[in-house]
């Protein structure tokens, strides 16, 4: 490796020092740090989107690079932001439930600083005792732990039960997206101990932290970066080698793979889980700057809207998971902001509040049919003019 | 003859005495010290004459009584039935029912009963009303009795009986005579056969009279009492929590209240003394152990009440026994209720199973009707249609624009299932031949597209709507319900859905096995070289079954529109369990999607009757379920062999 995977691999070297020299500029124009001209709301935004490209990368390996269409990637993202968010929201209760204790006379119990507690965190869905998954919430390494844990273990149990018995192509498509649905369901119950829909909140105030928010969200900016990052080198090294060739190769033609003598169940089952694993960090990084988590994230419509992206960006190509990511998704906060001038067609006004998802369905099928290597595509097209020169 | 000899007696008295008085009249004024100040304790009497007097006029005059219509007239303190107009008073002989001149109201009191009187007024009137000429008047008196069953009621039910030549009111006689003897029977014998004979019925009735026998107190006692008809003991930490046993030895007065841990806390709060409680440093009271220390200090200066500790509580409760003990005295009496409603109970469970099959049945013919289409496009030709949900929402807002349109509900039924049809087909034909044309063999392409067109449509609906639901109503010949009895019953809608599912199941078997255009489509799905080679142009006949199958799923729309919420989103609810419905049935086989729709129908009302609190959580288990079933047979129920299995 060394020098030569460098060298085999440019536009990593690009990507990672544009994501860096974007990152300096950020810092540079923040509140916090710099000039003040772009908004701690902005930073978030782009903190957040850093996130989506992160989970756009996992997705482009698991479908872009091994052709399986997941559409479970973005429940373990959720996941990944429900985990921290018990740490987060257990840590920010506690602070608040002792301040206010404090004036008390006689000094807390123990017993009577944990019910309190709960009965703050649980009280909107009629509760007042910590369920047994929040075992661990006062715990940050071990709630850090539980992010990676549970959506591996989840992808590990389905993958291998989907894989096992062979279930390919749509059908495997189709069963994620039932598992999808399936949790989100779940987690829409009150009674499922994460607080039903009114998912977890208030994620965005770092407890311990005095630090005001265009600080933090500096700082979380700079961990999905680094995360961006990471996870870019990550893959690309996982797939540059024989690995790599054998998961494109069960991408183009998986009986033949199986007959050359590889265990492509194996293989497929450890991308399926790293990649849910990836999602996972990338959605515990993006729920704090977001704030608030709730079981509607998750629905499949989310996964979807991940292929979406993934496939506008252009798949098979790492660059072009987070070019579609960060594309779409910032798009899709102008227009649904209301930012986007309304159009005034005399008779009727199209405003893109309520045209923009149709407007994204369209083009959607439009890249199927007429780009299916997507916004990467045109990378191509350049590619191919200079070579001509 | 006793009717005779009192009219005689009549016409004697009136000569006699020379004004009005009758048989009635006569016992009126024998009570006439009760009549003129009735109370609810003493007027029995009274009334019991008069009811047993067998007078037809009784009736008439009882009723006046209650409705307040009974006067007495001051001159001679005889009885009249009134009424008023303004301030003149016709008074009216409760013999004969003769009209007198018309008077002044000053002429007469007012007999103004009481509510608790009344009541005994009209229960003595119940005897009248069982044996009334008019059949309904006799059954309006038995439904007020089977509303309000009362002590009163029985005997003269059981009177009336004999008399009854109706057999229906007869029927419902004796069976509330069963019902009343349940409650009220002279002897636990009676009781108890009356019981016995109502063992395994399901009417709500019957358990309605059962339950209030066993109802129970709890009681706390050293010793349970002889003669106590004992329910149930309650074991501590099974039945019953330590703090709610020793809080029913508090309210039975066995042992002293025990303060809360909140009550100690504000206790001491109170009893500061120099940052100090009891000894105990303020700052040390953040454990129970410092607390309850920190109380006993102040309880032994006696400064607050005593200190209950944990072991007087165990002492407490180990010396004292709880239990439930049944109101109704007689153990015999309780027995039998209880097996009685046991064999109920074990009916009702059987009925409920019936009914949870229904149920189950029907929800089985909504999947079926939402699937058919997919079982199709998705089954036959292999186009996996994610838009197909949209297609359902398009019928389904196909048939409220209709509505809108043709307010009669029944003709724009009649209207918009065609026209759903049509639209739909129409829609489909385009779909086809602008996107999936151009992405057969690329499976996990048609997917992302349809996706595409999910959501653009999605949207466009939202637009075109608005994002609240709009109603799509059936027809009142479609109201209410098909009931078997108390347990069993299923609304005429969903029967309705079930008809249309069997419907489309023989639809899509006429055309798949009988017509050109199915034998042309499974030509084409089997080998489409070899189909357009032998004539058939394969792109119009995918197009045709294309539109064909999402047609269907617009008459789907209409029908799951009728009673589900008509919203932009009504596919998304749709559009998994369709896919799970085709995929677990078998791809390709209509029997297959028929079996997997009964089975996921099945299995979630199954789930859903086992956590009856949470559809939702049915709907999880039963996604997980279908996954793990997926393992067991990945090509679904119904798995073609051979060269039709394709791949």
């Amino acid at each position: 490796m060394g020098k030569s995977f460098l060298k085999n691999h440019p536009t990593m070297l690009v990507f990672l020092a544009l994501l860096a020299l974007f990152t300096l500029a950020i810092t540079v124009f923040s509140e916090a740090y710099g000039s003040g001209l772009v908004s701690t709301s902005f930073v978030k935004t782009l903190g957040k989107t850093l996130c989506l490209c992160l989970v756009a990368i996992a997705m482009d390996v698991i479908w872009g690079y091994a052709g399986i269409l997941s559409l479970g990637h973005f429940a373990f993202f959720g996941l990944g932001g429900y985990m921290i968010g018990m740490w987060l929201m257990y840590e920010r209760t506690k602070e608040v439930v002792l301040r206010s204790l404090e004036n008390q006379t006689i000094p807390p119990t123990e017993t009577e600083i944990s019910d309190a507690i709960a009965t703050q965190i649980f009280g909107v869905v009629g509760s007042s005792d910590f369920p047994l998954i929040w075992s661990f919430a006062h715990s940050l390494t071990l709630q850090l732990i539980l992010v990676v844990a549970v959506p591996g273990i989840l992808a590990l149990i389905f993958g291998w039960l989907a894989f096992r018995s062979r279930v390919t192509g749509v059908y495997l498509s189709i069963l994620t997206q039932a598992m999808t649905l399936a949790l989100a369901l779940y987690l829409f119950q009150n009674d499922s101990g994460l607080r039903g829909n009114n998912g977890l909140s208030g994620l965005q105030n770092l407890p311990h932290v005095t630090a005001p928010q265009s600080e933090i969200s500096m700082w979380f900016l700079w961990a999905s970066a680094a995360a961006l990052g990471f996870g870019y080198v990550f893959f690309t090294m996982m797939l540059s080698g024989k690995f790599g060739m054998v998961v494109k190769g069960i991408r183009d033609n998986e009986q033949r793979v199986r007959f050359l003598g590889y265990e492509v169940e194996h293989y497929k089952l450890f991308l399926f889980t790293v990649t849910a694993i990836v999602a996972a960090v990338a959605g515990a990084l993006y729920y704090p700057q977001a704030g608030i988590i709730n079981p509607a994230e998750i629905m499949p419509i989310a996964s979807i809207y991940l292929a979406v992206w993934v496939a506008i960006g252009g798949r098979g190509r790492l660059y072009g998971a987070v070019i579609g990511a960060a594309f779409v998704s910032l798009l899709s906060t102008w227009f649904t902001g209301g930012q986007a001038p309304d159009i005034p067609l005399g008779f009727y006004t199209i405003s893109w509040v309520d045209w923009w998802q149709v407007l994204l369905g369209v083009s959607f099928v439009l890249v199927t049919l007429y780009a299916p290597k997507g916004i990467g595509g045109l990378f191509d097209l350049l590619k191919r003019k200079e070579v001509q020169k | 003859m006793k009717r005779l000899f009192f009219a005689c007696l009549a016409v004697l008295a009136w000569a006699s005495v020379g004004h009005a008085e009758g048989p009635l009249q006569d016992i009126l004024q024998e009570h006439r010290a009760l009549i003129e100040k009735p109370s609810r304790k003493t007027i029995s009497p009274a009334i019991d004459d008069i009811a047993a007097s067998g007078l037809d006029q009784a009736q008439r005059m009882l009723q006046a009584w209650e409705a307040k219509n009974l006067w007495q007239r001051t001159e001679d303190g005889l009885f009249y039935i009134g009424t008023t107009s303004g301030d003149a008073l016709t008074l009216i002989d409760v013999d004969t029912g003769e009209e007198l001149p018309e008077t002044d109201k000053s002429a007469a009191d007012q007999l103004k009963p009481n509510a608790g009187v009344r009541r005994l007024i009209s229960s003595a009137l119940v005897q009248f009303q069982l044996s009334d000429p008019n059949e309904t008047r006799r059954l309006e008196a038995l439904e007020s009795i089977a509303r309000r069953p009362e002590e009163s009621h029985l005997a003269p039910l059981q009177a009336s009986i004999e008399g009854e030549e109706n057999r229906a009111i007869r029927a419902r006689k004796e069976r509330l005579v069963k019902l009343l003897s349940i409650a009220f029977a002279d002897t636990p014998q009676a009781q108890i056969e009356a019981i016995e004979g109502v063992s395994g019925d399901l009417n709500l009735e019957v358990r309605a009279a059962l339950n209030p026998l066993l109802a129970t107190t709890r009681k706390v006692s050293d010793v349970i009492p002889a003669g106590e008809n004992v329910a149930h003991v309650m074991r501590l930490g099974e039945d019953i929590s330590r703090d709610e046993a020793y809080a029913a030895l508090v309210e039975a007065g066995y042992a002293t209240k025990r303060l809360t841990p909140a009550a100690i806390k504000d206790i001491l709060a109170a009893n500061i003394v120099d940052g100090q409680v009891g000894g105990v440093p303020v700052a040390d009271l953040d454990t129970p152990e410092a607390r309850d220390e920190a109380y006993r200090a102040l309880a032994a200066a006696g400064t607050v009440p005593p200190f209950v500790s944990a072991e007087e509580v165990d002492e407490k409760l180990r010396t004292h026994v709880i239990y439930d003990a049944y109101n109704e005295p007689n153990g015999d009496v309780t027995k039998a209720a209880q097996s009685a409603l046991k064999a109920i109970d074990l009916n009702v469970g059987l009925n409920q199973a019936a009914d949870l099959g229904l149920d189950a049945l029907s929800l089985a013919s909504i999947y079926f009707l939402a699937a058919i289409g997919l079982a199709i496009t998705f089954g036959v030709m292999g186009v996996i249609n994610m838009a197909h949900g949209e297609f359902i929402m398009m019928g389904a807002y196909t048939g409220y624009v209709v509505q809108q349109v043709i307010p009669n509900h029944t003709l724009s039924l009649v209207v918009a299932l065609p026209l759903a049809f049509v639209i739909t087909f129409a829609a489909g034909v385009a779909m086809e031949r602008l996107v999936i044309r151009k992405l057969y063999h690329r499976p996990l392409e048609t997917l992302l597209a349809t996706f595409g067109i999910s959501i653009a449509l999605q949207q466009l609906a939202k637009n075109i709507f608005g994002t609240q639901a709009r109603p799509l109503t059936a027809p009142g010949w479609l109201d209410g319900a098909w009931v078997l009895n108390d347990v069993v019953s299923i609304s005429y809608i969903r029967i309705a859905i079930f008809v249309l599912a069997l419907c489309f199941l023989f639809l899509f078997l006429f055309i798949m096995k009988k017509t050109r255009l199915g034998l042309e489509t499974r030509a084409v799905t089997q080998n489409p070289r070899m189909a357009s080679s032998m004539g058939i142009n394969p792109d119009k006949v995918n197009m045709l079954t294309f539109g064909l199958g999402s047609g269907i799923a617009g008459i789907a729309g209409v029908a799951i529109g009728l009673f589900a919420k008509v919203t932009s989103e009504l596919g998304n609810d749709y559009i998994v369990q369709s896919f799970m419905t085709v995929v677990v049935g078998g791809v390709g086989n209509i029997w297959g999607t028929l079996a997997g729709a009964a089975m996921i129908g099945t299995l979630q009302k199954g789930i859903e009757w086992l956590n009856p609190s949470n559809t939702l959580a049915a709907q999880t288990f039963m996604i997980i379920f279908i996954i793990i079933f997926i393992q067991f047979r990945p090509r679904g129920i119904v798995a073609l062999k051979g060269r039709a299995a394709g791949d």
